[in-house]
């Protein structure tokens, strides 16, 4: 008989950043050691198209919780959508991410 | 929003020419941007107390309480190939406001637009607008003050917590107005509607003509309602 001791679920960290002359954002963040296990992208800016939000939380997952590193995929996936972004920029996200990860696990 | 969304398609479809529409909200309700959480931005509870509606819309941008009293609501659906359309959301925020700005003109109010998206008065909001496109239609809606309550805007909205509640009430007194507030005079939602007409003739050079929804716009709008926009999937998606 095996006895499996489960590691407790980290806890989901939350942060919102307010962008100087723009949107809120919120991010709701469970990490998996210094990565991003699973991540959440809520506000008032704009994002076209709409639809990508959920493939750009996709794509983060499994990401290394550092500024430099989210912002530099946000921008890729942004040149790759040719997508819009507005009230916020891809800093913006990657500095609430990185503010969510300190308050999560 | 079904039946936005159901002009937008029709248009698309080209079914029904570059369309300008108003109306209000019956019964009043809260709308919450498409990346919004509706847990997170909206006291259902409270809505449901005061048979306030609740819903998810297709356009980005926050949480807005639409009184059915004190706020009238447009939007716009033109092709993407029009003139007053830019690659550039900003540039088109800014050409597509502009007839709001001066429809307001015309009632006598200094209004300006302020980027990304509002239309203020010295300062204070009296418009926030948000804009979407696809299917080769650039849809942009947004709502004109014509009251505001802030009581009741807080009442419906989350709050951080209790204490903060008071603080974000004389918040919105001193950033957001209202015509009545800048006229102090009642404005109808017929004479509003007359001056933004003009505004946006003037503004866009362009002659508006009176129509009808179509059956297809009708239908459409129906379907959505009951496959999306009543759908819990839909509005507390996030």
């Amino acid at each position: 008989m095996f006895l499996v001791s489960r590691r407790n679920r980290a806890e989901v960290g939350k942060a919102q950043y307010k962008v100087e002359g723009g949107k809120l954002i919120k991010v709701q963040l469970r990490n998996e050691a210094e990565k991003i296990e699973y991540v959440k992208i809520t506000g008032d800016f704009f994002l076209h198209p709409e639809e990508l939000i959920d493939e750009l939380e996709k794509t983060l997952e499994g990401s290394e919780i550092n500024e430099g590193v989210i912002a530099g995929q946000i921008k890729a996936f942004i040149k790759k959508h040719k997508a819009v972004l507005l009230g916020a920029t891809p800093e913006d996200f990657a500095k609430c991410i990185v503010m969510a990860g300190e308050k999560s696990d | 929003m079904a039946l936005d969304e159901a002009i937008a398609v029709a248009r698309s479809k080209n079914l029904v020419p570059n369309t300008l529409r108003f109306f209000r909200w019956k019964p009043s309700a809260v709308s919450i941007g498409y990346f919004q959480g509706m847990d997170e931005e909206v006291d259902t509870a409270a809505c449901d107390s005061k048979g306030i509606d609740y819903v998810r819309r297709r356009t980005g941008g926050g949480a807005v309480y639409h009184d059915r009293d004190g706020e009238l609501t447009y939007s716009m659906f033109i092709n993407l190939e029009h003139r007053l359309v830019s690659k550039d959301f900003q540039e088109t925020y800014g050409t597509l406001c502009s007839g709001l700005v001066s429809g307001l003109r015309f009632l006598g109010i200094q209004a300006e637009f302020k980027p990304i998206n509002d239309i203020v008065v010295g300062g204070k909001k009296v418009s926030g607008n948000a804009q979407t496109r696809g299917m080769n239609v650039v849809h942009q809606h947004g709502t004109v003050l014509l009251e505001v309550d802030p009581s009741l805007m807080f009442a419906v909205l989350k709050v951080p917590n209790e204490k903060i509640r008071d603080k974000l009430i004389k918040s919105v007194e001193e950033r957001v107005t209202s015509l009545h507030g800048l006229l102090k005079r009642e404005v109808s939602f017929d004479e509003l509607k007359e001056a933004l007409v003009k505004g946006f003739e003037a503004s866009f050079k362009i002659t508006l003509a009176q129509g009808a929804l179509t059956e297809f716009e009708e239908q459409r709008a129906a379907e959505l309602k009951t496959e999306k926009y009543a759908r819990r999937g839909w509005n507390f998606k996030r």
